[in-house]
Order: C-alpha cells, then structure tokens, then sequence
C-alpha cells in the first residue's frame, strides 16, 4: 500500500469502515511509516476533538414552545383519529369547563375561577371550544382584512399575494390553501394545511397577522378564515 | 499506537430501540400524549444541536427545530419505517436547515466574526453535560474549541454537513446517506474531504501540543 492510498482511507479506517484485511495492512503501514503515522494520530485527534465539542443547549423559550406545539399537535391528530376519541376528549373538557363555571360565584372563589380561565385560556388556546354555529344569523366570520398588516407592499399590487376566504370555498388544484382558526382577540391559535404547503407568507400571516375576531350575539368570538396562496408564488421547499 | 481508540464505538443500534421506535409512531398517529411528549423529549436536543452546527444562528436554528417537529407531527402517517425514525427527523432537519437563509451566508459572515472574541461570540451557549455520548471523551480547552468551531465554519457546508452529522450527530455512514439522500460512496468521500478540509483549517490555528486528555478509563480499554 503506498502513503497515499493510505492517507486516503484514514478517514475509513477511524469510523471502522474497511474490511479486515484492508485494515490490517492499513494499521502495519502506519506502524512503520513515520509519515502516514503521523497523520493518522493527526485525524484520530481532530476527530475526537470535534466529537468533544459541548452540544448546544436548547433554549428554554424554545423547549416551551415545542412542548405547546406537541400538545397542540396531539390534539389535532386525536380530533382526526377517531370522532369518538374527539368526543370523549370534549366531553371531558366541556364537564371541567362547566365545573369551574357552574360554581356559586362566592366571592372567595371568583378570582381564583377567573384567572383559572384566563390561564387556561391564554396557554392552551386551542383547548377553549369552538363556537361551529357558522351560518347562523347572529354568528358572523373573521373580517377577511388584516388589521396589522404583516408586509410593507400593497397587497393590491400584487397577484401571488395571499388572499383571505371563508373556509367553504373549494380548494382549487393550484393554490396552497390553509385554513386558519383566529381567536377572540384576532390572532392566529392554529391551523391546518388543506392542500400544497404553508408558503412563508403564510408563515408571517400566522406570525404576525391580526384579524378583526368573530362575533357571536356581538361579544367576540373564534372563527376559522382560509387563506389562498398561488403555487407559483411559493418558495419551492424540500 | 497503531489502534485507533475510534474501534471502541459501541453499535447501539438495538432491536429494542426499533421496537420502541414503533411504538413511537404509533402513539404519535394514534394522538398519544405522552409519544407526542416523548418524541420532543427525544429529539428536541439533538435536532437543536445539529441546526446550531448548521446554521450557527439560535434564532434561525429555533426556527428550524419548531418547522422540524411541525413536519414530523403532520407528516408521520407518511413515515413508513424504511429508514430509522431518526435518520427521517434528521434528514427533515437538513432539509429545512437548507431552505433556511443563514445556510448561504454563513460562510462569509463567520469569516467576520473570527475578528471577534470567540468567548464573547458564544454567550448564548450553557455548557451542558454530553451523558457518555462517547467512549472516548476529551477535554477541550476554550481555545481548542473556538479553533474547531472556526473550522467547521470555514469548510464548505456540504462538507461540513457531512463531518457534523458523523461526528457530531453520531450517525453511521448509511444512516447519513439516508439523511442527505446521496449514495454510500459520496459519504464517504464528503466525510474525508470534510475532515481533510478542517485538517487544514486547523493546520494554521491550532498549536502542537499535547492536546487530549483522555479519560482513564477509556485509556486502558484501548489495548
Ligand atoms: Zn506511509
């Protein structure tokens, strides 16, 4: 074996990636060959140093907004396994909700009840139950227009711009559609891809985006919108 | 001298590990909370680490991480157990580590950073203990790191790529190929003109000296 078939199968003979016999001259060569040994310990030190290298570690805002994410995910899958998973998940929702409400509004307890909600609320937006009454009189959808307007062109001037629907329009084969659920206050609490892919527009949408909410009997309320985008229009992802 | 201390790797690969993958994504399908909860326990770590190596930005690589465990929730009905469930979360990271901006960049930008202090530079970074990752620790001092990660920095991400996922995400050559979607062949001559590369970017900055202290007891199992 001369030195520079040698130097090449460093790399090979560290991760154990040559056959026996291979290895067996590979490690004589290197033995008697001031050069090649060299080298090797060389690489066998480099590697073990990259491997040394400290890991990273997750930040703790990060490892709290996957933990909502997975509980977030979790429930979107149960309410498309099975109806009556989703139900008896409900079920057992709507009896703790209707337990913190039917109690006696005593003084003592209404704070606590109160912030309960509110918590309860604010972190596991999802878990609040949606009010399906679409298509009733006293119910009306998110205003389609955006109060915060997440980019700086006119969204006029432009025909690849995402545009705002209601969720019974159909899917058209050349559109990514994401339906989106927007809570009392406007925002963006969940979506769902119907067809194609989330476009980065649609990313700031769900980021940035604040809606005029739903109304229900005039108190603000959730709704689902549909957001359409032109295939062309999207970044082409892996 | 001649036995590479590297032949210690245990094969970890178990048939437990599949058995509990399975479970894994069955759980996930099937809505579990606690496979939703165990996947992100799982993985969270080391999907952040490989982004950061990747992308050497916290906030773009928090980013990935969140689209990562987004398309793994969404798409595992899709996952059919041709590959290890790791290596597809692996290879949805890179992918998305890819679309990320930074993955084009970075290579001048760390070319301007190497001015600055690299102790400074690495604030955002808790040292947290790598539980016997390997059989072969080392100590590296503050200068010796800061050298490395230049390095890595420097080499041609495609190479970098390929040194990180074997080096650092601890992946066997056919998992990698899997992750980059390429053959067994351009593995391995990424990985060794990867690490020939870094050989040579470290060449100038590292100083011979006694560099590793290798653990006791790793010591004695190399004969
Ligand atoms: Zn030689």
């Amino acid at each position: 074996m001369s030195c520079e078939n040698v130097q090449e199968r460093i790399s090979l003979l560290l991760d154990r990636k040559l056959p026996a016999r291979e290895r067996e001259s590979m490690l004589a060569h290197i033995g008697a060959c001031r050069a090649c040994g060299t080298r090797f310990e060389m690489m066998q030190n480099q590697v073990a140093m990259v491997r040394g290298l400290d890991q990273p570690a997750i930040p703790p805002q990060l490892a709290a907004r996957l933990s909502v994410l997975a509980s977030h995910e979790c429930e979107r899958t149960l309410a498309r396994a099975s109806l009556l998973a989703r139900l008896q998940c409900w079920a057992a929702r709507v009896d703790l909700a209707f337990d913190n409400l039917m109690r006696p509004v005593a003084l003592p307890f209404t704070g606590g009840v109160l912030s309960t909600l509110l918590i309860f609320t604010l972190l596991v937006p999802s878990l609040s139950f949606s009010h399906d009454i679409r298509g009733r009189e006293f119910y009306t959808a998110p205003a389609g227009k955006m109060v915060t307007n997440p980019w700086d062109q006119v969204a006029d001037a432009d025909d690849d711009f995402p545009r705002i629907e209601t969720p019974t329009t159909a899917p058209s084969d050349y559109y990514n559609v994401v339906d989106m659920k927007i809570d009392e206050t406007g925002r963006v609490v969940d979506w769902s891809v119907v067809r194609g892919e989330l476009t980065p527009d649609m990313k700031s949408i769900i980021m940035l985006g604040r809606f005029q909410p739903a109304t229900e009997f005039g108190v603000p309320t959730q709704g689902t919108i549909r957001v359409v985008q032109s295939c062309a229009s999207a970044t082409v992802r892996g | 001298m001649a036995t590479s201390i590297l032949d210690l790797r245990s094969d970890r690969a178990s048939e437990g590990a599949a058995a509990d993958n399975l479970r894994l994504v069955e759980g996930l399908r099937t809505g579990a909370g606690w496979a939703y909860e165990e996947l992100i326990a799982l993985f969270q770590q080391p999907v952040y680490a490989l982004a950061m190596r990747l992308l050497d930005d916290p906030a773009e690589s928090s980013d990935v991480v969140q689209e990562v465990f987004l398309k793994v929730f969404r798409n595992i009905g899709n996952f059919h157990g041709k590959s290890t469930l790791r290596t597809w979360i692996y290879r949805i990271t890179v992918n998305e580590a890819h679309n990320a901006r930074r993955w084009f960049f970075r290579h001048r930008r760390r070319e301007v950073e190497l001015d600055s202090d690299p102790e400074e530079a690495r604030n955002w970074k808790e040292i947290i203990p790598d539980n016997g990752r390997t059989p072969y620790d080392v100590v590296l001092d503050s200068e010796q790191r800061a050298a490395i990660e230049a390095a890595l920095g420097r080499i041609s991400p495609i190479f970098r790529e390929a040194v990180v996922l074997r080096d650092i995400t601890d992946l066997s050559y056919e998992e990698i190929a899997a992750v980059l979607a390429v053959s067994l062949g351009t593995v391995k001559s990424r990985i060794l003109r990867g690490r020939e590369a870094l050989r040579e970017e470290l060449a100038g900055s590292l100083k011979p000296r006694p560099a590793l202290r290798l653990m006791p007891e790793t010591a004695e199992k190399m004969s």
